[in-house]
């Protein structure tokens, strides 16, 4: 296997590289990134920040210099209809002083100031990397406000060396799961909870919408547009439907056994992906008429989109993308999302795929497409430039290095405005491909380099 | 928040040191960043410089992890410099440390001398280290204390040159290029430090480059030593962090610091020094500037006398601003650092009272260590009508209606913030402009409003209602509505002029009628081929079930296949070869031709380049055909069959479920007019010119069977040349399925009255979308490209339907997404249990195999399976990605058939049980 520069020695088990047609048994994933080879991957602490953050009436506290608040105060696109408390950045803001002498004390006078003030129902204070470094103990601390004040004040381990992102979502679902128990709810209503997802640009909305549509009542979100009321009330619940699995399959198993409520696994991302999740969801429930209106309904919505992707598709046929993202699930589902409007995936990579996301990967992609686990930006425009992508999907840094090489880019991260999923999502997705793949600006690029 | 919280930051006006560090040294050539901690510090200053500067930001990360921080980060620095040399090639490497580095302990310039000894490959790359504690400082000071470090390390005593230091602080590349270009007129030899010019706004060019290449070199600041004087712009730095005072410690190079170039007086302070260092007289160009500039001041004054600002950030931008505010009469209410910078309240105070008491402004704040808390609550409490700053002041801007002017670092909610001027007689003009026109759009937006609600005492009704604007609006796109009828209308008549036909064309249709066997029973003989390439369809008609698909049923809308123009024109192809006698190519769906119209289109261009005199034939449901009656003609299609099955809207609402036209779905009485409507319009369109058409009639009985006297007198008005009263084919699980059939009797009856009005119509052989050769024989099959192979997944579908539909199948799905069987059988924790009847798969249950077994340590790998196999016993089949031997064989002992395949879960489920029902 000849590799070309742009790619670490250590690095390259990471990735599938079949230049020679040679299959590889699998590539090297879900472990530590490598130093200094300029990972895209964010901190534990950051996925921690994914899940819990759309809850619009928690205070999010973080416990810890001020950087980590800096960088994710309101930069999501999770939408409430309620409070816009979550939207602000609460942080102890430690300094050198506190790092000498510990910060209990100044987070400890901190939630008790918001507690007198506010009186929130909610607090989730974020251990951060020098935190346990430093010898708080932010669980006692937490531990001894909820019981002073009798609200629920929730620890959320999460220093940012303790792993990567996927742990962060571990430790989001650990504290969730001690919210929901602490106030444990009993009277079973029919009705579902909608988990893994953060109502970015309203998708929540959508989605509920749907459900309204065909007769399903849902209960309670994780985490998009949720309150602390609406949270507690998710016990009551007879069916859990997962949608980023990635971030909370972990939940939905842990509230399967402890609460015993089955959950099932969805995804609204495409019109197959949708219809049969409507459909799937309805049967799930029991429901027959609801099954009944989810088919008219899906039928209906996929025979509108029709003509609309017909025309979309003849300008994107044949044409290359390449993913970065973050988790194994969304790659999947945009491959096929890809394939669905005739193009193909040249390059796919995520920043926290497992195993089993990867063979799959590997099942449903060509043989000669390159596939990266924990990419960096050098492995990107190699791969990228090599393969002649026309449109990366990715998060925001991966953005300007796309338009340096002169490729198109889909936004599909947490900052975007607009919803991708539904039937909806379909529309906003072939355009905003559409939009930038056939923008008139790369004839202009691409005349400067035939000169 | 209505309260403030005070042991708490709640929304910073800062961020960390590692952050201006990286900066920094962004503005030297070729040098690579790397940060010592966790991967996440990184990442998050990665995504907000890129950003800002839309630009791709590099920096690197030793990726600190439990161990490292437990025994030390050592051996993951060193390996990741050396990575980072590898993809990098950097000519000089920053080190920047973070919260977690510095609290464990980390000794980087220790380590970075182990690096040296155990890789003297490397000696020749500078590593430039710089302790940048998230705790210790803002991002202000990161900068400079970078700065700081790369003088401390890189400038060696040299020889005296005639160099003047130019140091800086965090300006847009924008402001950056704008001081080398002011040097440059003065001709001063000078060494930016940093030069931030090029490399976080760099153009596009054909070759990306990784790292990028402009920006100050080694080379240059090793000479820093040797000049002649420093000015260094900045206001607020100090003997820990000024490479100005540092330069003179060390070299005793003579320094002066100036304030940033932003308002008039520290313009002229540069330029002063300029003259003074260069030797050099002002410039026409630049006292011209400033002459501008002056007659600017002048021109916005008043605009800018009602400016009350809130100004906040980095100390010298600050600092800047609110001169510039206080010079064009704008009163700083509030002046807010989120740095702990108590000089900047000892610096500024005189400056603001003397202009809030000049405006009779009695309450204004200088603060420092400050959040956007504070900001937002001043902002409210005195009233400010302007933000100056950067974008993390949107919240405020959005909550309280105040226009924020964007300037420096970060902007994220609006493109372009790396070019954005500040500096120098034409970069503050920029910016004063900006601040002017912010004002003045609130009073140009605003004041017939607010003069009406304040001093109008009449009878109120301009602004009262919502309706009154949205009824004006409503009238305005009817009127729009009506004139777009009226151009359409008159379209048509120019359209019909133009096209209208010659004799000579007549002739050729005449003579292709007489070889059309549809349009004459004499031309038995000739064959046609129907290209199966229009699927969609844009109506729904009640006798019609579009999904119904099998080769060996003939009637309209059924075809095996869709075929695509390229593929219908090799068909063609092959048809005409081994098929006597082709006469007419036609679209007859399976859909309508014209609801497709662009493969329709397609199609017959590429087999008109290929005979000019084949006939073109289509049939449609006529919906569309207003619309594209002349480019049918001008595509050369002569025979156009319309199926309409009646001319009255209560009548029609009886036959059609839906009819979609331009976007919208209509349905009963209104679908059938507009249907209508276009049917008559359209065949009207294609008579005139000289089209043959024919009208297709289904007698559907107790529905229009009275009516069809009137519709074929219709049609005869029209200038139609044949109807065809046909019989209705009952379909199975469409809406007119037990329509009771009218007799062929009746039909012949019918055809014989309408005879009396116009010719009918007595051998249509209502053929599939697909057929092939003459009425008699249909020999499409022979050309269908799946004859041999087993049908379709559709068809397959299909025909489960239809065929098996009362046997009960219950399936186990392996799937980890919940929507594809994407999973080992022997790696499932759960599995999806469907239960397959009626021709349909139905979700039941979702069973835990973990419940019971967590694995392979737990229980040994056969146990595992035995539970699995266990929890589906009742199954009839499994349907994973993949299964080994083992279970395989286990499965088999129960009689539970296997299927592996990645396919959607209800489709595998529905292809495993027709392989069972086989």
């Amino acid at each position: 296997m000849e590799l070309v520069t742009g790619v670490l020695e250590e690095r390259k088990d990471f990735i599938r590289y079949d230049r020679e047609g040679c299959g590889g048994s699998g590539i090297r994933c879900d472990t530590n990134s490598v130093s200094g080879a300029v990972s895209q991957r964010a901190c534990v602490y950051c996925g921690a920040r994914v899940v819990l953050n759309p809850i619009t009436d928690a205070f999010h506290i973080v416990h810890g210099p001020i950087g980590c608040a800096s960088y994710t105060w309101d930069i999501r696109g999770s939408l409430s209809s309620g409070e816009e408390i979550y939207r602000n950045s609460f942080s102890t803001d430690l300094r050198e002083q506190d790092v000498i002498f510990g910060g209990e004390k100044k987070l400890t006078k901190a939630i008790e100031e918001v507690i007198e003030k506010y009186s929130p129902k909610l607090i989730f204070v974020y251990a951060t990397c020098i935190v346990g470094v430093i010898g708080d103990d932010v669980n006692a601390v937490c531990k001894s406000m909820s019981e002073k004040y009798h609200i629920n004040v929730i620890p959320v381990k999460s220093p940012g060396f303790s792993g990567n992102k996927s742990v962060g979502y571990k430790m989001a679902c650990n504290a969730l799961m001690e919210l929901i128990k602490g106030n444990l709810a009993t009277k079973k209503q029919v009705g579902v909870n909608i988990l893994g997802d953060f109502n970015l640009a309203g998708e929540i909305w959508i989605i509920k919408e749907y459900l309204r549509k065909i007769g399903i009542p849902v209960i309670s979100t994780f985490t998009g547009d949720s309150s602390y009321e609406s949270l507690i009330k998710a016990p009551t619940a007879t069916l859990n439907i997962v949608q980023c699995a990635g971030s909370s399959t972990y939940l939905a198993n842990r509230m399967e056994e402890e609460l015993g409520i089955p959950y099932i696994k969805v995804s609204f991302f495409g019109i197959e992906d949708t219809t049969n999740s409507l459909i799937r969801i309805a049967e799930a429930m029991g429901n027959e008429k609801a099954k009944e209106k989810a088919v008219a309904f899906t039928r209906e919505e996929t025979a509108r989109l029709e003509h609309f992707l017909s025309q979309y598709k003849k300008r994107l046929m044949g044409k290359k993308a390449a993913i970065y993202v973050g988790g194994g699930f969304k790659a999947i589902s945009l491959i096929r999302q890809f394939h669905s409007l005739g193009m193909e995936t040249v390059v796919v990579g995520t920043q926290t795929g497992k195993k089993d996301d990867y063979e799959v990967i590997e099942s449903i992609v060509k043989k000669d497409t390159i596939i990266l686990d924990d990419a960096n930006p050098a492995e990107l425009e190699t791969f990228m430039k090599e393969k002649g992508a026309d449109i990366l999907v990715g998060g925001v840094k991966e953005r300007p290095l796309a338009y340096k090489l002169g490729i198109a880019f889909c936004d599909h991260n947490h900052e975007r405005k607009h919803p991708l999923a539904g039937f909806e999502g379909v529309i906003n997705f072939t355009k905003e491909i559409n939009e930038s793949m056939n923008s008139p600006v790369w004839e202009y690029i691409h005349e400067l380099e035939e000169e | 928040m209505e309260q403030t919280l005070v042991n708490l930051n709640v929304n910073p006006c800062k961020m960390c040191m590692p952050m201006g560090s990286v900066m920094a040294l962004y503005g030297i050539k070729k040098c690579m960043s790397i940060l010592h901690g966790s991967q996440g510090c990184s990442t998050y200053i990665r995504r907000h410089m890129a950003t800002h500067y839309n630009e791709p930001v590099d920096i690197a990360s030793s990726s600190l992890t439990e161990e490292g921080t437990v025994y030390g980060g050592e051996e993951n620095l060193k390996k990741g410099l050396k990575n980072l040399i590898n993809l990098y090639s950097p000519e000089v490497i920053g080190v920047s440390t973070t919260c977690l580095a510095e609290t464990i302990g980390e000794d980087v310039p220790r380590i970075i001398d182990n690096f040296y000894e155990e890789n003297p490959e490397y000696r020749n790359i500078p590593i430039i280290s710089v302790p940048t504690a998230g705790y210790q400082g803002t991002q202000f000071e990161g900068f400079f204390k970078a700065l700081f470090q790369v003088v401390k390390t890189i400038v060696r005593k040299s020889e005296k040159n005639h160099k003047v230091n130019i140091i800086t602080g965090p300006i847009s590349p924008g402001d950056t290029r704008y001081l080398k270009n002011l040097l440059e007129h003065f001709e001063i030899d000078y060494i930016l430090l940093p030069d931030l010019s090029e490399n976080l706004d760099s153009g596009y060019h054909k070759n990306y480059d990784r790292l990028p290449s402009k920006g100050a070199s080694i080379e240059e600041i090793a000479m820093m030593g040797g000049a002649r004087y420093t000015l260094e712009l900045s206001t607020f730095t100090n003997k820990e962090n000024s490479p100005a005072e540092y330069l003179y410690r060390e070299y005793q190079i003579p320094y002066k610091k100036l304030n940033l170039p932003m308002s008039l007086r520290d313009i002229d302070a540069l330029i002063k020094e300029l003259k003074y260092l260069s030797g050099k007289n002002l410039s026409e160009e630049v006292s011209t500037q400033r002459e501008r500039y002056l007659d600017a001041m002048i021109d916005s004054h008043k605009y800018n006398s009602v400016g009350r600002a809130v100004v906040f950030g980095e100390p010298d931008f600050v600092y800047g601003t609110v001169r510039l505010c206080a010079e064009n009469g704008i009163v700083p209410i509030l002046v807010a650092t989120g740095s702990k910078c108590p000089e900047l309240k000892e610096k500024l105070q005189e400056e603001v009272k003397q202009v809030a008491e000049s405006a009779f402004v009695e309450q204004y704040e200088i603060l420092d260590d400050v959040d956007f808390q504070i900001i937002e609550k001043y902002a409210k409490k005195w009233g400010a009508n302007l933000l100056i700053g950067n974008s993390d002041a949107r919240r405020i801007e959005e909550n309280l209606h105040i226009s924020l002017v964007r300037r420096s670092f970060p902007i994220h909610d609006r493109i372009g913030g790396q070019r954005l001027l500040t500096l120098g007689y034409e970069g503050t003009l920029t910016f004063l402009d900006e601040i002017t026109n912010t004002l003045l759009a609130k009073t140009e937006s605003s004041f017939r409003r607010a003069l009406y609600e304040k001093y109008y005492k009449g009878e109120k009704i301009k602004y009262q209602s919502q309706n009154y604007l949205e009824n004006r609006v409503f009238n305005k796109i009817k009127n729009r509505k009506h004139i777009t009828n009226i151009q359409l209308k008159d379209r048509g008549k120019e359209g019909s002029n133009m096209l209208k036909m010659d004799t000579s064309t007549k002739n050729t249709i005449e003579q292709k009628t007489k070889t059309h066997p549809c349009f004459n029973s004499g031309a038995s003989d000739y064959a046609r081929v129907h290209l199966p390439v229009a699927p969609k369809c844009n109506i729904s008609c009640n006798y019609c079930l579009r999904k119904y698909d099998c080769p060996n049923e003939s009637r309209p809308g059924v075809t095996t296949e869709v075929l695509s123009p390229e593929e219908a024109y090799e068909r063609y192809l092959e048809v005409d070869k081994q098929v006597p006698n082709i006469s007419v190519v036609g679209i007859a769906g399976p859909g309508d031709a014209l609801a497709n119209f662009e493969e329709t289109k397609k199609t017959l261009q590429l087999i008109k380049e290929s005979n000019p005199d084949i006939t073109f034939c289509i049939s449609t449901n006529g919906l569309m055909l207003p619309v594209y009656a002349n480019e049918l003609v001008e595509l050369g299609v002569s025979h156009v069959t319309v199926t309409m099955n009646a001319i009255d809207p209560t009548i029609g609402a009886q036959v059609y479920k839906y009819v979609e036209y331009m976007g919208v779905k209509y349905k009963g009485e209104q679908a059938a007019s507009i249907l209508m409507a276009n049917q008559m319009a359209g065949i009207k369109l294609l008579t005139d010119k000289g089209i043959i058409c024919k009208v297709n009639i289904v007698m559907l009985k107790g529905i229009n069977e009275k009516h069809i006297p009137e519709v074929v007198k219709k049609v005869k008005e029209l200038g139609g040349t044949i109807t065809n009263i046909m019989q209705l084919i009952p379909v199975k699980g469409s809406a007119f399925q037990d329509l009771p059939l009218v007799s062929n009797k009746e039909i012949m009856d019918m055809r014989k009255t309408c005879g009396e009005t116009m010719s009918q119509m007595y051998h249509c052989k209502q053929c599939r979308a697909d057929a092939i050769g003459t009425l008699g024989n249909d020999r499409s099959i022979e050309f269908s490209s799946c004859k041999g192979k087993c049908g379709s997944k559709e068809e397959v579908i299909q025909e489960l339907q239809t065929c098996h539909k009362s046997k009960l199948l219950r399936f186990a799905a392996a799937t980890k997404s919940g929507m594809i069987v994407d999973q080992h059988f022997g790696q499932v924790s759960e599995l999806y249990i469907y239960e397959y009847t009626n021709g349909s798969p139905v979700f039941k249950e979702k069973r835990n195999i973990n419940k019971y077994c967590t694995g392979n340590e737990e229980c040994g790998e056969n146990d595992k399976i035995s539970m699995i196999v266990n929890t589906i016993s009742d199954c009839d089949g499994v349907i994973a990605m993949r299964i080994g031997e083992a279970p395989s064989k286990k499965l088999e002992e129960k009689g539970i058939r296997i299927f592996t395949t990645y396919d959607r879960i209800e489709d595998a489920v529905i292809l495993a049980a027709s392989e069972i029902l086989k």
